[in-house]
This record gives C-alpha cells, sequence and structure tokens, in this order.
C-alpha cells in the first residue's frame, strides 16, 4: 500500500490551518482496506457471497474476507437476499446496533426492489432494503457474480475514502 | 443418547438461536427453553423468508414459473426444476427426447455433487473446522464453471424447458466432465482422510441426534435423513422416473441412525453420482433436445398431478390442480426440508445444545425451501 | 400387492355403494384414456368414495374422498399398514364454495404406492379434524394449511401462525385474497 498513492490534497490550503485533511484521508484508506462484513446472508446471494470470500475469486486480498457475526464488530452490512416483512425489525436492529462509521450493500435485485418476487399478490416481503435502511452501493444480479460483489466493495472503497487502487480504464485521461 | 441427569424445569432460561445465526444456514429462529446447557424444550420460528412461491405458480403461467423453482433451493436448483418441467410434463401430456433426458440428469447429478459438497463444508465449518470448506468450494467451482458454461448461471438455474432444454451440450462440456470425475474421486479420498477419520469429528457425531426410522415415518422425512435411519428409500429406486432406470447405481443406507450416519450416506452418494454422470455420459445418445410437437400454450386437462423427484435433500414433490386454464389453479410445493425440519422439536429435547446444533448441520438445511 | 389390501380396507369405509358403481368404473378406464370426453365430467360434484388411478398419469394410485368423519378411520388405516405422511394441504373451490383438504401419502419401500385423500367442508365454516395424534409431522402441515386456507383442525396442540407473521388475520391462498 503505502503513501505514494495517496492523491494530493486539496488546493489552495492556507498553511496557518492545521492540516486534519491528510490523516482523515490516511485513516479512510485504512477503513476501506480493512472491511469487516457481518454475516448476514438471507437467501441464494449468500451463497455467493460467501463464494467471494472462498478461495477463488478471495475477497481477503481486499482486506474483507473477516466476517464477524455480531454487529458490534463489524463495519459493512452485506444485504443479501430478500428481506421479507416478518425479518425487517430484525434487520433494523441489527444495523442499529453497528457502530459509526457503518455502510451497507445491497447484493441482487431482492434487495435492491424485490427482485423476481414483486409480483401483484405479493404481501410478504419489503421491495427492496432502501425503503428502510440507508444503502450505499446496490451490486444488481440473481445472484450478481462474485466479480460483481468485489467491484462492489471497490466502488464502497472509492466512495468512502475518494482513493482507487487503479486507474479507472474508462475514464478520459 | 446422553441425557441429563437431572432437569429443573422451573429454572430455566431461554435462549433465542436467532435469525441471524453463523449455524443456522439462513433465517431460522429457534427458541430453546435450556437447563444450562440442556435443551428442555425447542420450538422453530419459521416465516422469515417465506417469499410465497406458491402464489406465484397461480398467478403466473406454467412457463413464467419456471424461474422461481430454482430459488427455492439454490444449492440443488436443477433437482427442483427437474421435478417442475416432469410434473407440467406429466400434466400436459409432452413427450422428452431422450438426448434431453440424458442430459437432464447428467446436469442433476453434477448439481447434486456441488449441493453435498457445499453442505460439507459448511457442515465441517459448524463444527469448527474451517478448512474443509475452503476446499469443498474449490471443487464447486469446476462444477460451476462446466454448468456456467451451458447454462448461463452459476447457482439459480432455468435450464430446462417444457418438453426438453433450451441450450445442447457441447463437446467442451463432456470433455470438462469427463475430466472432473477423477479428479472428484482423488478429492474424495483427501475429505475421508482429512476429516472422517478425524477423532474430533467422530466424537462430536457418533450417536449424537439420533433419528429412528419410525420418527422419520411419523413425521415424512426422506432422504439421507431416512437413508441414515435404516430406511432404503430414493426416489430415483422406488418411483423411477426420467432415465434412472438406465443406470447402475447404488443407494448408500446406514443403519446407526446418527449424525455420523447421515454424514457418511452423503459422502457415499457423491460417489453415486458420479458413476451415474460417467454411464450418462457413455450412452449420452444423439438427437433433438426439444420435441417437434409442443402445444404452443400450456393448458393441462382438469385434474390433479402430482410428481416426486429424489433432490439433494429428500424427496420433492410438486402437486398441481389444474382447472384447464394456462395459470395453475393451485401449485402446491412439497419440500424435503420442511419435513425433515419438522422433527427436529421433538428430537432435540434432552440434547446439549452443541449436539443439537450438529444434528441441525446434518439435516442439511436450506431455509428458503421450508419457507417457500 | 399393498394396493388392493389398502384399496379393500378403505372401501369397506363406505359400507353403502354408491348409487352409479358403474360411473365410476367408467372414469377409472376414462383416466386412462387421457379423458377423450371432458364433457362427461360437467359440474356433477363428485361423490365419495375410492377410485384407482393411473400412476403414468396422474403420479398417485389411490384417490379417496371422503367426509370430515371418517378421516381418522383411514389414516389409520394408512398408519396400520406402514404409510408415511408426505404432505398436507388445501384447495380453494370458490366456485363451489367448498375448502378441499388433500392428504398425500406413500410408502418408504418398493412397493409403489401413493394415496390421497380428500375432505371437503363448507368455506365458512371449514372445521377438520386433526391427524397430529396419529402423524405427529402433520403439525406443521396442519398449520401451514390453516395460515393459507383458513382451515380449522379441531384438536390441534397448537394452531398458530406458522409461515405468516405471528399477528396476520389474511389468508394469502383463498381466491378472493387482495393483498
Amino acid at each position: 500500500m503505502g503513501t505514494q498513492n495517496v492523491p494530493s490534497p486539496l488546493e489552495p490550503i492556507p498553511s496557518s490551518v492545521v492540516q486534519f485533511a491528510v490523516a482523515d484521508k490516511l485513516i479512510n484508506i485504512g477503513r476501506v482496506n480493512s472491511f469487516w462484513p457481518l454475516t448476514f446472508g438471507i437467501a441464494c446471494c449468500a451463497i455467493e457471497m460467501m463464494a467471494t470470500g472462498c478461495a477463488r475469486f478471495d475477497m481477503s486480498r481486499f482486506g474483507a474476507e473477516v466476517f464477524r457475526p455480531s454487529p458490534r464488530q463489524s463495519d459493512v452490512m452485506i444485504v443479501a437476499g430478500t428481506v421479507t416483512k416478518k425479518m425487517m425489525p430484525g434487520i433494523k436492529v441489527l444495523y442499529d446496533q453497528m457502530p459509526e462509521p457503518k455502510w451497507v450493500i445491497a447484493l441482487g435485485n431482492c434487495a435492491i426492489s424485490g427482485g423476481p418476487f414483486a409480483f401483484e399478490g405479493q404481501y410478504s416481503i419489503v421491495l427492496g432494503a432502501d425503503t428502510f435502511l440507508p444503502v450505499d452501493i446496490y451490486i444488481p444480479g440473481c445472484p450478481p457474480r462474485p466479480e460483481a460483489l468485489l467491484e462492489g466493495i471497490l466502488q464502497l472503497e472509492n466512495k468512502v475514502s475518494g482513493w482507487n487502487r487503479w486507474k479507472d480504464p474508462e475514464a478520459k485521461a | 443418547m446422553s441425557g441429563p441427569i437431572h432437569i429443573r424445569p422451573d429454572e430455566t432460561f431461554t435462549l433465542n438461536v436467532g435469525p441471524q445465526h453463523p449455524a443456522t444456514h439462513g433465517v431460522l429462529r429457534v427458541k430453546m427453553e435450556m437447563d444450562g446447557e440442556y435443551i428442555v424444550k425447542a420450538e422453530t420460528v419459521l416465516g422469515y423468508i417465506h417469499r410465497m412461491h406458491e402464489l406465484m405458480g397461480e398467478n403466473r403461467t406454467y412457463p413464467q414459473v419456471l424461474p422461481n423453482l430454482s430459488r427455492l433451493d439454490y444449492l440443488g436448483a436443477l433437482g427442483y426444476t427437474h421435478g417442475h418441467v416432469l410434473a407440467v410434463e406429466r400434466a400436459a401430456g409432452i413427450e422428452v427426447p431422450e438426448r434431453a433426458e440424458y442430459i437432464r440428469a447428467i446436469t442433476v447429478e453434477l448439481n447434486r455433487v456441488a449441493s453435498h459438497l457445499f453442505w460439507f463444508g459448511a457442515f465441517v465449518m459448524d463444527l469448527g473446522g474451517f478448512t474443509p470448506l475452503m476446499y469443498a468450494i474449490e471443487d464447486r467451482e469446476h462444477i460451476l464453471d462446466m454448468l456456467e458454461a451451458v447454462t448461463g448461471s452459476r447457482l439459480t438455474y432455468c435450464y430446462y424447458r417444457f418438453g426438453g432444454l433450451y441450450n445442447d451440450v457441447d463437446d467442451d462440456f463432456i470433455a470438462a466432465a469427463r475430466a472432473f470425475i477423477p479428479r472428484m474421486r482423488k478429492s474424495l479420498k483427501k475429505y475421508d482422510a482429512l476429516v472422517t477419520g478425524n477423532i474430533i469429528f467422530r466424537k462430536r457425531l457418533e450417536g449424537i441426534g439420533p433419528i429412528s426410522a419410525e420418527m422419520c415415518r411419523k413425521y415424512g422425512a426422506t432422504g439421507p435423513v431416512a437413508r441414515g435411519a435404516g430406511l432404503d428409500f430414493d426416489v430415483r429406486k422406488n418411483e423411477p422416473y426420467s432415465v434412472y432406470p438406465e443406470f447402475d447405481f447404488d443407494v448408500p443406507v446406514y443403519h446407526e441412525c446418527d449424525s455420523l450416519a447421515r454424514y457418511k450416506v452423503r459422502m457415499d452418494e457423491m460417489e453415486q453420482s458420479l458413476r451415474i454422470i460417467e454411464q450418462g455420459l457413455d450412452k449420452l445418445p444423439d438427437g433433438p433436445i426439444m420435441p417437434k410437437k409442443k402445444p404452443k400454450l400450456i393448458k393441462p386437462p382438469v385434474g390433479d398431478y402430482y410428481q416426486a423427484v429424489e433432490t439433494a435433500r429428500g424427496s420433492f414433490g410438486i402437486r398441481i390442480v389444474s382447472d384447464g386454464t394456462k395459470n395453475a389453479y393451485r401449485f402446491k410445493l412439497r419440500s424435503p426440508t420442511y419435513s425433515n425440519m419438522s422433527l427436529f422439536d421433538e428430537a432435540c429435547e434432552g440434547m446439549m445444545i452443541m449436539d443439537a446444533l450438529a444434528m441441525m448441520g446434518s439435516l442439511d438445511l436450506v431455509i428458503p425451501e421450508i419457507d417457500r | 400387492m399393498i394396493k388392493e389390501t389398502v384399496k379393500q380396507a378403505l372401501q369397506d369405509l363406505f359400507p353403502d355403494p354408491p348409487p352409479v358403481v358403474e360411473e365410476l368404473v367408467a372414469e377409472a378406464a376414462a383416466e386412462g384414456e387421457e379423458e377423450k370426453k371432458p364433457a362427461k365430467k360437467k359440474e356433477e360434484p363428485r361423490i365419495n368414495g375410492v377410485i384407482e388411478r393411473d400412476h403414468a398419469a396422474h403420479g398417485y394410485d389411490i384417490d379417496v374422498q371422503l367426509e370430515p368423519g371418517q378421516l381418522l378411520a383411514a389414516v389409520m388405516i394408512l398408519d396400520k399398514t406402514g404409510f408415511f405422511l408426505e404432505s398436507v394441504t388445501g384447495v380453494d373451490w370458490i366456485k363451489e364454495d367448498q375448502l378441499e383438504s388433500v392428504y398425500d401419502f406413500s410408502r418408504f419401500d418398493f412397493d409403489v404406492c401413493r394415496v390421497v385423500i380428500r375432505t371437503r367442508t363448507s368455506r365458512s365454516e371449514p372445521k377438520v379434524p386433526t391427524i397430529s395424534k396419529i402423524y405427529p409431522g402433520a403439525g406443521w402441515h396442519e398449520r401451514e394449511t390453516h395460515d393459507f386456507f383458513g382451515i380449522k383442525f379441531e384438536g390441534h396442540p397448537h394452531l398458530i401462525p406458522l409461515l405468516l407473521p405471528e399477528d396476520a388475520d389474511f389468508h394469502p391462498l383463498l381466491k378472493d385474497f387482495k393483498p
């Protein structure tokens, strides 16, 4: 890792002000390189989440393979699967128990908007995790490939710290 | 069976093995009244992933329901879609060409091996050993690569159509499957050496969680749970369907009724599935994969129809009640894990909680299949 | 063959022979022919009795329709001959204003015989005796059928919602259900 990848601080900054910005940036980079997800797999997307944590796709090269069963020790809640009305209060309690700073990734179509289970006559599911949680990253797919989950984690890293691991190949210059 | 010597019912506390728990394999809640480490009474609370597949079967036409069956049990999805297409083909009277039947059997058995591999990794992880999960999932990735090249999905397949398949297998698939079989046999030997003979593993499972044959009968438990209790019941042999009569394979049955017996049944089943895949690849005939004459709109005659298939977890049944229209009138899914889990409340009374969780792991639960 | 024994034992539950025996036999033959004449069925309600079905066409062998009062006797026969309970479910026949409970039974040995028992109750007062004393596995199945259809199983030890939330007061699989 190292500090040579840190983009230059905002210009201009009066030198009379104490520069907390650089320390925040370093702390944020530390945070994003060690996201600890909460083990919260509900349905099919949970299997892809587990496959991402295993040997072939290897989430641990991004620092995120340490799944914590307890919400008190985690920073990211990956909502993987359909959220039902019966389960929703439980998820809210878990989210409230996580200490700040915390983020939410909605994995899969069901967590984004109800997925293939939103049909007329549906009485039992919540149409998307963002109806009751502040979701930061949406990963579409049914289920999304493990590479998609890794891309979502990288996007979250960028969102939290403004730092990219590598240059975006589609960006101009 | 070891039980507590003296339970003091007035000094129990309620422990909630809650919906979010690493060992429940999904969102299942078990309310346990505990006396120290011993369970006095357990009550399972379901419904946390109830998405109502049966209502979808009524509100949609027959082909529109096809993708939803995979989401029922996502680890062994091909077995469930197989049951669904067989039920509708029986109801509407559609013939399936032989090549399609063979490819269906081969892919279902590959999916069964993948499902058992995942169960194996998760089960040993429950008991505390994290390493076999990595090896098992690596083997499973090879199967998923093969199936992805043919069906397009890794997990929730929608490969079968009424009458056959939509995509034929090519030589790459056949070569990959043939190369996979000896690799898997070597892996099975490795798992035997790593896990089955391990003294801690044996002490955790031998004699734990007894489920007798009579209990299986009263609760309707099928699959490896029944075969670990001495019952020689496999729908592929007892009530044959598709091309299974053409294959020569054994049904592993163990009589000890404990968790180790259920574990051994599944490990042996993987070997038998490899035998079926080998024979299927050898006997694969040429020909079309969809029938020449297929009704444009599937409208089965009035009446009700039932089809049972053997999935990785037991006997899965679909009952279709048709009133002659293009939607089903009643679409009942009989899920094996539902019946397997219903005996947990009675079976775990008097056990220590760690033994109860080991037994729950040996039942091989997939919760969306219980809640449908 | 166990099928013959069970069929005979179940038929003994109906001491009065049904009025038109030939229709039953003809119906059984028509089942095997894939029902070329659907007009024969019309709107006549099916009479209580035992019908033998073609396994390849329908997936089960013996089809019994009976009154709720005869249910326990029929299930006892099946329990004594070693059947296992496959599932219990319901069907809402809103046009006939009836709710049907359907019980599936099957066997563990190689003597294949699938038995389906049906019983109909009125839609406004659906009461069926419970079979959970004979088959404890029916406990969950009956709770689920009560959830989805509102059929009350008398004598059930714990008839609370299983899949729906605890305070649910609706029955989703009734044909006039609006979410």
